[in-house]
């Protein structure tokens, strides 16, 4: 019998936002009132650094990223430097680890995986690189990762390049490598495409390799049934 | 007494974690339960909770710095409790030759699940195309779709005279704008795993259609009285709120008790004869429908089945109905009446023996004491099991159901 788990992709929101709607839902997780989910969202330009971000990563100038109208956030995690952008999908597995082995590196295994599966469904051929978590094609990164966990419910999650302006992740030292090449599943593919033809791929990867049964629910679902108070929904923008 | 806080081992493969940030200060009291610090290893980041209450008398790992797993970070101990004869460093867990190489360790959570991934079918097409650097910018230029084009190279391989056909063919073409660069799929759809309701739905209605022999009576029943009586209870008592549905409620109720066999289920050599009379009324949601119960429905008058009713529909369509308040009915109602349906012909509910499909109350000509008149008509259908129940005994309980249905005093009692 596999496990009910839901999937709601929340379309362009910031990256503020959602980050507030991580803290709710797993407290809601943690409770039990609603079930594994993963978010799927898309932010506008962002550059987030994690604890362990060195300010010179970032490249460009505060007028200069003002200029290019690219937000940046200091958060609460791990990790380096991390550019979101349009053409990325940004995934925000909530789950409950107790039942998935409570074991942490199994979980950025599983993550891995899930990216994997979803660009081999395109014919792309995506690797893990010892030690450097995240999936890789050809040396260069397409996917990133970087998990939080409280209490065993994961939040923050990954971000698959599809098809983002690469350019952007030239104004930032990613993952705190210095010439760390990136790339992305149309440079891969050499032909256009779009996230909304890769989510369900990525929605049906990530029940399989989980186990779960997924369902897709709109928006207004967490609202409906997380408790979420309407005005903390996430309104149309 | 005092107590070690080691670092946690959060995974199988774990050796060591850094200290992100202590969330407690040295001199904080501390509940079990709270978050001392966050640790991370690899790309996680984990809140690590105290196990014990006390007082967090000394941090040895700072900020920044790395532990092997089951090292001391810190100790929890009583104030002013005396800690300076610690604590030996727990031994590491694991012995260092027993490192794992992380790619070697590709399990999901899933174990040892299939690691092939099978190709969703919109993906056999725009699998990779094998295409020459050249030839890939050509296409790109002339907007030309490579998944047409047959390769003459080495394994089907797309070279650059491979275009010359596609070129030729359409000189007067200009590059196609960006869209019709994607190779064409199978056209644009949305898939979806079926969600568990829908899942149940096609579950018991194949199970259903297929497996009950279904036959159908239908009849058109004149609500005029109906529609006047509704008026009359509504006008006189407003926060009531009977509707048509109740009224049918409550005659079903009625003609049930009358014609018990019609309330039986066929359960393999026996037929169960419900002395209950639980009525389902299906209730549309937005991804398929669920039916409600009126428990003991031919006890219950028109007031407590439209209340009942009501919160029922409520709780359903906000997905909090019990199982125990959609599951076991005897008979199901089913009605479309308020989408114009006029009539229509329901699946039977397994393992009820019957479900009434119910029409439109529409105002249409008919013959009214040798006269024609307008009248408000509505059309049932009847689905019966013919395993228990058999023409004339449907058609008994139709006749019932009409005549309380003309005769609605009959319900008020």
């Amino acid at each position: 019998m596999h496990r009910e788990a839901v999937r709601v992709d929340l379309g362009l929101r910031d990256y503020e936002e959602v980050l507030d709607l991580q803290e709710r839902l797993v407290r809601e997780r943690f409770a039990g009132s609603i079930p594994d989910l993963l978010l799927t969202v898309e932010h506008p330009h962002t550059y987030t650094l994690g604890r362990a971000a060195k300010e010179e990563d970032l490249l460009l100038s505060p007028q200069e990223l003002d200029r290019r109208g690219i937000r940046t956030f200091h958060i609460a995690r791990g990790g380096q430097l991390t550019y979101h952008g349009p053409g990325q999908i940004v995934g925000y597995p909530i789950l409950d680890l107790r039942e998935f082995g409570q074991d942490v590196h199994r979980y950025l295994r599983a993550l891995e995986d899930v990216l994997i599966r979803t660009v081999g469904s395109f014919g792309i051929k995506g690797e893990r690189i010892a030690g450097r978590t995240g999936v890789w094609v050809g040396g260069a990164k397409i996917a990133a990762i970087g998990v939080g966990i409280r209490r065993w419910i994961t939040f923050h999650g990954f971000a698959l390049n599809v098809a983002p302006d690469l350019s952007y992740f030239h104004g930032i030292i990613p993952c705190g490598i210095a010439g760390c090449p990136v790339t992305s599943m149309s440079l891969a593919l050499g032909r256009p495409i779009g996230s909304a033809e890769v989510l369900p791929v990525l929605g049906r990867c990530f029940a399989d390799t989980f186990g779960m049964e997924m369902r897709i629910e709109p928006n207004d679902w967490l609202c409906r049934f997380a408790g979420i108070p309407e005005e903390a929904s996430l309104a149309a923008r | 007494m005092a107590s070690n806080v080691v670092m946690p081992k959060l995974s199988d493969t774990m050796e060591s974690g850094v200290i992100l940030k202590w969330v407690k200060k040295e001199g904080d009291a501390v509940e079990a339960g709270d978050i001392l610090a966050e640790v991370s290893t690899d790309k996680a980041d984990m809140e690590m909770e105290a196990y014990v209450s006390g007082v967090l008398r000394k941090i040895l790992i700072p900020e920044g710095k790395t532990a092997k797993v089951g090292e001391v970070l810190a100790i929890i101990g009583e104030e002013g409790e005396e800690i300076s004869a610690p604590l030996a460093i727990a031994p590491p867990a694991e012995p260092p030759q027993a490192r794992k190489e992380p790619a070697k360790a590709p399990q999901g959570a899933a174990g040892a699940r299939k690691e092939v991934v099978e190709s969703p079918q919109q993906e056999a097409e725009v699998g990779p195309i094998k295409a020459s650097p050249l030839a890939r910018k050509i296409a790109a230029e002339k907007g030309i779709d490579l998944s047409r084009i047959q390769g003459s190279g080495p394994g089907g391989r797309i070279i650059e005279k491979d275009l010359e056909g596609a070129l030729a063919a359409k000189p007067a073409a200009k590059a196609p704008p960006a869209v019709a660069q994607v190779p064409a799929g199978p056209g644009e759809y949305r898939e979806e795993d079926m969600s568990l309701m829908r899942k149940t739905i096609a579950r018991r209605m194949t199970e259903s259609k297929t497996t009950v022999p279904h036959f159908y009576l239908a009849m058109e029943i004149d609500m005029e009285a109906a529609v006047h009586i509704r008026k009359s209870l509504n006008d006189l008592h407003p926060e009531a709120k009977v509707s048509f549905n109740d009224l049918i409620v409550r005659a079903v109720a009625l003609a049930l008790r009358k014609h018990p066999r019609v309330n039986a289920s066929f359960r393999g050599e026996k037929i169960r004869w419900n002395e209950a009379i639980d009525v389902g009324v299906a209730v549309a949601l937005e991804d398929g429908l669920i039916t409600p119960i009126i428990r003991r429905c031919d006890t219950k008058n028109l007031t407590e089945i439209a209340t009942e009713m009501q919160s029922l529909a409520e709780k359903a369509r906000r997905k909090r109905l019990r199982p125990e308040e959609y599951q076991g009915g005897t008979f199901t109602i089913s009605n479309l009446g308020m989408y114009g349906v006029e009539n229509f012909s329901a699946i039977i509910n397994p393992p009820e023996g019957a479900v009434l499909a119910v029409g439109a109350i529409l105002q249409k000509p008919a013959v009214w004491e040798g006269e024609v008149v307008a009248r408000h008509r509505m059309k049932v259908t009847l689905s019966c099991d013919h395993r228990v129940v058999d023409g004339a005994s449907g058609a008994l309980f139709l006749q019932e159901l009409k005549k309380l249905l003309e005769n609605p005093v009959s319900l008020l009692l």
